[in-house]
């Protein structure tokens, strides 16, 4: 028998392995709990909210407390962001389920975890929502999504819906104190009100934090240091791009923008959605100016859709970035 | 002898089973020429160029013994010229006895799609006049077989189509051509040459002659140069024209002559609007035609053609946004994404192996692993305890090295 791995990341090590260790999360955690009493009730769910809340470590705990230790057997984790398109998705999910688990005592069922589903197309989702049906004897689904919007309604009326809000500030400081604490780590009150802060509500994002900040000195973090390492592991390259198109650079901002291509193996789509991220974080743009720009950022979004090249809507978006930074700069 | 002869009449198929490619085609061309009772006197061979129409018919004339009485576009195939030709070979043999045992003449066009309007006047009725007196059979080629104008030919023609040769076997003939030239290839250039000739056998091998005349040992890096050269000699021509236009009307004229791939023309307008426009508030305006013309390039997709109007539509009004503001400049070439992206995708894969990793131990797509894990993973191997933090996620080495190096995101 396999022991479970503890983990070296500490994302992993604290991630909890029950329902009930589950921060923050009452009403759902209740819900869930009703369906474990009597497995063979549970239907398909559909966990949707922003990233770090505790979607995927409700999953693996249903899983694990479905199946217990050897709940790795009975469970494929999918991520719909990673395979390339639903073929892959639906042979393995196909393979998965054809076999009858029933041999391996008394598992109600196979569970399929399909992680990031609102990045699949639709087409892929009407093929997903057939599967479901088709396998609905041997198989329960957990999607999990930042949007469910993004979801065709066929397979959210199929699914028991949970939405997972923000996380509680005051939670996430005594979640990280509790980790700082089993791991010898002297977290001052103001160092941890700093990683919630930049971490907006993303409970991995504050332990990764956390867990490097503590690596700096060691077992001793406090502001500075935490300041240290947010600034350091922010992602400065795609600001830059923004200042420089900001700042009338064109040529400049697009060379930024093939390094990020180039080195990092962005997607188009991934740099807008860090273009969105990043532009809010600028302190010295008013809200109204990163409204506007925002606007301007969600129209090439969708343009990256429905184009051929992003490289050219990209450039795009940074023209009409470095036009409206040059009507900023004279109005000055 | 290297230097004399090019390299696609040298290694050029004397026999059919040598012709890569094509396997269909080539069975139902061979029945046609076996076949004794014919129900359609002509055959018309069609597909795009380079993937062995002309050889075939010459291999299959070399291995079966018959002579070919060649026509190519270079001859005016007024209606004079044919008759001149065609006239005294088709009178010979009789086409019901021609049988690939006879030995007997057969009359091949090559490329009847090039018959112009003017100077062959009369051209196609002529070829028609020939195809039904003919006591021979008549063999024709062509790359696009839609043309209005050989609508009639089609008529009476059995026809047979050609496919792009598929890349793999491409590669594999390259291979064939270097061990024999004593040319070592990196499989990586040999795999770019037969990609770049989007299945055209004769110019990947034309490509590879030329890139060997340079160096003996050729590698991936060699052949960067290829996609500048193959974009259509008149690219720069045309971008210049483009970007110098007077009006919207004097685009929009210009955009429907075009003699140039207009995938490459939107890339290339892509990569050198900022030259042309200085001005932000023009480079905006006309970057969003393009934005535009892209869209509908998009859309397109692989069927709705009839969109393609809009897309020079688009591309017409990105030219003329202001056309008093146009100055000289140099072109940006090779193409920005060639010079960029093309040597990272080592790097790339190495990334991808990385966060696929990180993926697997800490339930997260790729994506969130490069950007919510890698910028942290990098302070922490540069601080202590990397050694548990790289066995965990069992990266390897030269991941290690990789993200130690890597520029901060």
């Amino acid at each position: 028998m396999v022991v479970e791995d503890e983990g070296v990341m500490w994302v992993e090590k604290y991630r909890p392995k029950t329902l009930d260790e589950v921060v923050d999360l009452k009403d759902i955690v209740e819900s869930l709990k009703a369906f474990m009493r009597n497995p063979k009730t549970m239907p398909h769910l559909l966990l949707a909210g922003i990233p770090g809340t505790g979607k995927t470590t409700v999953a693996l705990c249903i899983a694990r407390e479905l199946f217990g230790q050897n709940w790795r057997t009975f469970t494929l984790e999918l991520n719909a962001s990673d395979e390339r398109g639903i073929d892959t998705v639906r042979d393995r999910v196909k393979d998965f389920s054809r076999y009858s688990r029933s041999a391996f005592g008394n598992v109600p069922f196979a569970l399929i975890i399909l992680d990031e589903s609102d990045q699949m197309t639709g087409p892929a989702q009407t093929a997903l929502r057939r599967i479901m049906e088709t396998s609905s004897r041997t198989s329960r689904f957990i999607l999990i999504c930042n949007q469910s919007g993004k979801i065709i309604e066929p397979i959210q009326s199929r699914c028991a819906i949970f939405r997972f809000s923000k996380l509680d500030r005051k939670a996430m400081i005594e979640h990280l104190c509790c980790i700082a604490k089993k791991e010898n780590v002297t977290l001052s009150p103001e160092a941890a009100e700093r990683i919630v802060d930049y971490a907006e509500g993303d409970l991995r994002h504050a332990i990764n934090a956390l867990q490097t900040a503590s690596a700096y000195k060691d077992g001793f973090v406090d502001e500075k240091i935490v300041s240290l390492v947010v600034g350091e592991a922010s992602p400065i390259q795609v600001q830059l791009m923004i200042r420089k198109a900001l700042f009338g650079d064109f040529i400049d901002a697009r060379k930024k923008m093939y390094d990020l291509i180039g080195s990092f193996g962005f997607s188009g789509s991934e740099i807008v959605r860090q273009m969105q991220r990043e532009l809010f974080k600028m302190s010295d743009l008013t809200p109204e100016q990163k409204a506007d720009l925002a606007n301007i950022i969600g129209e090439y979004d969708y343009r990256l859709t429905q184009g051929a090249n992003s490289d050219i809507q990209l450039s795009a978006l940074l023209a009409q970035f470095a036009k409206i930074g040059r009507a900023k700069g004279e109005a000055a | 002898m290297r230097e004399d002869l090019l390299w696609v009449e040298k290694y050029r198929p004397k026999k059919i089973a040598d012709v890569i490619g094509n396997e269909e085609a080539k069975a139902a061309f061979i029945e046609w020429l076996k076949n004794t009772r014919r129900t359609k006197k002509a055959l018309l061979l069609y597909g795009p160029p380079g993937v062995g129409k002309t050889t075939l018919v010459n291999a299959a004339a070399n291995e079966f013994g018959f002579r070919v009485v060649e026509m190519n576009a270079s001859d005016t195939r007024s209606e004079k010229a044919i008759n001149r030709v065609a006239g005294p070979a088709t009178a010979f043999a009789a086409l019901d006895t021609f049988t690939t045992e006879s030995k007997g003449n057969v009359l091949f066009m090559d490329e009847v799609d090039g018959i112009a309007g003017n100077e062959d006047r009369g051209g196609v009725s002529t070829i028609l006049r020939i195809i039904e007196d003919s006591r021979i059979p008549v063999i024709m080629a062509a790359n696009d077989p839609d043309l209005e104008k050989l609508r009639p030919l089609k008529k009476v023609s059995a026809l047979v189509r050609f496919h792009q040769v598929r890349i793999p076997m491409i590669i594999a003939l390259l291979q064939k051509v270097c061990q024999r030239e004593h040319v070592k290839a990196e499989f990586e250039a040999l795999e770019r040459i037969a990609e770049n000739s989007r299945g055209d056998v004769r110019s990947a091998i034309n490509d590879l002659q030329s890139l060997a005349e340079t160096t003996k040992t050729l590698t991936l890096q060699d052949t960067v140069v290829l996609s500048a050269r193959n974009r259509d000699v008149g690219m720069d021509e045309t971008l210049r024209e483009y970007f110098s236009v007077k009006s919207l009307l004097g685009a929009s004229k210009l955009l429907s002559y075009l003699s140039v791939d207009y995938d490459d023309l939107l890339m290339a307008v892509g990569d050198n609007l900022p030259l042309r426009y200085t001005d932000p508030e023009d480079l905006a305006a006309a970057y969003d035609f393009v934005s535009r013309a892209d869209m509908f390039r998009g859309r397109i997709g692989v069927e709705n053609w009839h969109l393609l109007r809009y897309f020079f539509n688009s591309l017409a009004q990105a030219a003329a946004v202001s056309p008093e503001s146009y100055q000289p400049f140099t072109l940006i070439s090779p193409p920005i994404r060639v010079i960029t992206l093309f040597w990272t995708k080592g790097k790339r894969t190495i990334l991808d192996a990385i966060c696929g990793k990180i993926g697997r131990r800490c339930h997260v797509s790729r994506a969130t692993a490069k950007t919510d894990f890698i910028p942290f993973l990098k302070i922490l191997l540069a601080n202590q305890k990397a050694d548990e933090v790289v066995s965990w996620f069992e990266f390897q080495p030269e991941e290690v090295e990789f993200l130690a190096k890597m520029s901060r995101l």
